[in-house]
C-alpha cells in the first residue's frame, strides 16, 4: 500500500490541502528557472531539507525519500554526465531530486481523503464538460490503492509456478497474472457497489 | 418492515441459471444461507443486497426494491465480503473507513467522531494511521467489518466472511456479526457453528431453496443429503 501520509501538526499539515499544493507548485518551477550552476544545485538542496524541517517531516524522513529515489537520482545523474559537463549534470539532477522530494511533501503532509476532497475541486469545473469530479478522485484512490495489491497478486503468481516447478518467464506469468488481476478488479467493482459506489 | 420477501426470483448469469424459482419471507434476525459450493447461495446473498439483478420475479428487501431503488439499499444495507483485500478502497485503516462514509457527507467533526467510534469498537484504534494492506488477514476482515458497521446498516450481508480466517480472528468476526448493533444479518456460510448461532437457516442446492427454518433441522437435510 502506498501510504506516504506521516501524520503530524507541522507548517504542512495545518495548510489547506489547495494552497499547500499551489505552494508547492510554485517553489518546485522556481527551482526550474534555476541556472545550471553549483550554487544552483546547493539553493535546490537548501530547499528541499528546508521543506522537510519546516514541514515537520525532519531529516530522517528527507533521507528516507532520498533512499526510495536512489535509483532515479543515480540514473538521471548518469545520464547527464555523459552528454553535458559535471557542474550541469549536478545541477539539473540536483533540481529534479529536489522537485521529487517537494512534490513528496504534498502526499506526505496530506491525508488522502483531503487529497482526493482537493482533486474534486480542482475537478469541479470540469464537471460542465461531462466529466464528473467524484468519479475522477475516486479513480485516483483506487488506482493508488491497487499497485501493491497487484504487486502482491504478481508475487502469488510466481510462488505458484515455482510451486509447480515451473521456470520463471514472461509469456508463463502474463496469462494467470491478467486472470487473478481481472477477478481482483471484479470483486474490488463489487465491494464500490456495496460501499455506496455508483 | 424488516424482512426480506423474495417472489419466484430467478437468475441467469450468461448461459446458467444460478436461482430459479426462488420465493422466500425471511423476518428472522439472523439467517445463515448455507449449500454446497456452486448452489447459488452467494448469488442469493447479492441478489438480497441489490449487487446482482434478478432476471425474473421481485423482492423487497426492509421496504425497498432493490431493482429500482439503488440509493436507499445502499443506505440500509452493507456487505462483507470473504476476501478483505478486495474491500480495502483506502490507504490507511483510517481513511478506508471514512470512505464509507462518503456519501453521508457529514461534517468533519462528525466524520471523525464516527470513525474513531467505529475503530474502537473493532479494536482498530491503535491501527488508524497503518497502511490498510499491511495488516494480518484477520485485522483487515476486522476493517472491513469496520467499514460496513460505520454506516450503522439495518442489514448486514456478509459472504463466507470468515472462510480466510485462523480460529480465533473466526470467532471474532464472529462476534462483531452476531452482537454489534441490532441489524439484520444475512450470512452465507460454510461454518455449522455459524449457522447453528442464526435463528434461521436457508438450505440452498442447484439454484433452488431445498429447505428453511430451524437451523439444527436445516443442518440435519443438509448432512442427510450430502450422504446420499
Amino acid at each position: 500500500m502506498l501510504s506516504l501520509y506521516r501524520p503530524g501538526h507541522g507548517l504542512l499539515h495545518r495548510l489547506p490541502t489547495g494552497r499547500k499544493a499551489l505552494l508547492l507548485m510554485l517553489v518546485v518551477l522556481g527551482l526550474s528557472f534555476l541556472p545550471s550552476t553549483y550554487w544552483a544545485a546547493g539553493l535546490a538542496w537548501v530547499v528541499a531539507v528546508l521543506g522537510y524541517l519546516l514541514g515537520g517531516l525532519g531529516l530522517s524522513e528527507l533521507w528516507r525519500q532520498l533512499i526510495a529515489v536512489r535509483w532515479l537520482i543515480g540514473i538521471t545523474l548518469l545520464a547527464q554526465l555523459i552528454f553535458m559537463p559535471l557542474e550541469a549534470a549536478a545541477a539539473n539532477s540536483s533540481r529534479v531530486v529536489a522537485a521529487i522530494l517537494l512534490a513528496g511533501l504534498l502526499v506526505l503532509t496530506t491525508r488522502l481523503t483531503d487529497l482526493l476532497a482537493a482533486v474534486e475541486r480542482g475537478l469541479a469545473p470540469l464537471a460542465r464538460l461531462g466529466i464528473d469530479p467524484e468519479r475522477m478522485a475516486l479513480l485516483l484512490a483506487v488506482t493508488i490503492t491497487t499497485v501493491p495489491v497487484l504487486a502482491r497478486l504478481g508475487a502469488g503468481v510466481r510462488e505458484a509456478q515455482r510451486a509447480r516447478g515451473a521456470r520463471g518467464g514472461l509469456a508463463t506469468f502474463v496469462v494467470p497474472f491478467l486472470v487473478v488481476s481481472l477477478k481482483h478488479a471484479d470483486e474490488l467493482g463489487e465491494a464500490l457497489s456495496a460501499r455506496g459506489v455508483q | 418492515m424488516n424482512s426480506i420477501s423474495l417472489d419466484q426470483v430467478g437468475v441467469r448469469l450468461g448461459e446458467t441459471t444460478a436461482l430459479e424459482g426462488i420465493s422466500l419471507n425471511l423476518g428472522a434476525r439472523r439467517i445463515a444461507i448455507i449449500g454446497e459450493n456452486g448452489s447459488g447461495k452467494s448469488t442469493l446473498a447479492r441478489v438480497i443486497g441489490g449487487l446482482v439483478a434478478p432476471s425474473s420475479g421481485s423482492l423487497r428487501v426492509h421496504g425497498v426494491d432493490p431493482v429500482r431503488q439503488k440509493r436507499e439499499l445502499r443506505r440500509l444495507v452493507a456487505f462483507v465480503f470473504s476476501n478483505p483485500d478486495a474491500q480495502i478502497i483506502m490507504p490507511t485503516v483510517g481513511e478506508d473507513v471514512a470512505f464509507s462514509l462518503r456519501s453521508e457527507k457529514l461534517s468533519r467533526p462528525e466524520e471523525e467522531a464516527r470513525v474513531s467510534g467505529a475503530l474502537a469498537a473493532f479494536g482498530l484504534s491503535e491501527l488508524a494511521g497503518r497502511s490498510a494492506h499491511e495488516l494480518s488477514g484477520g485485522q483487515k476482515q476486522l476493517l472491513a467489518l469496520c467499514g460496513a458497521f460505520v454506516r450503522r446498516p439495518d442489514l448486514v450481508i456478509a459472504d463466507e466472511p470468515t472462510a480466510l480466517l485462523d480460529t480465533r480472528n473466526s470467532r471474532t468476526v464472529a462476534d462483531h456479526l452476531f452482537l454489534g448493533g441490532d441489524h439484520q444479518l444475512v450470512l452465507v456460510t460454510h461454518d455449522p457453528r455459524l449457522a447453528l448461532r442464526c435463528d434461521t437457516a436457508v438450505l440452498v442446492g442447484s439454484g433452488r431453496i431445498h429447505a428453511v427454518g430451524d437451523p439444527v433441522e436445516v443442518l440435519a437435510t443438509y448432512e442427510r443429503s450430502l450422504a446420499c
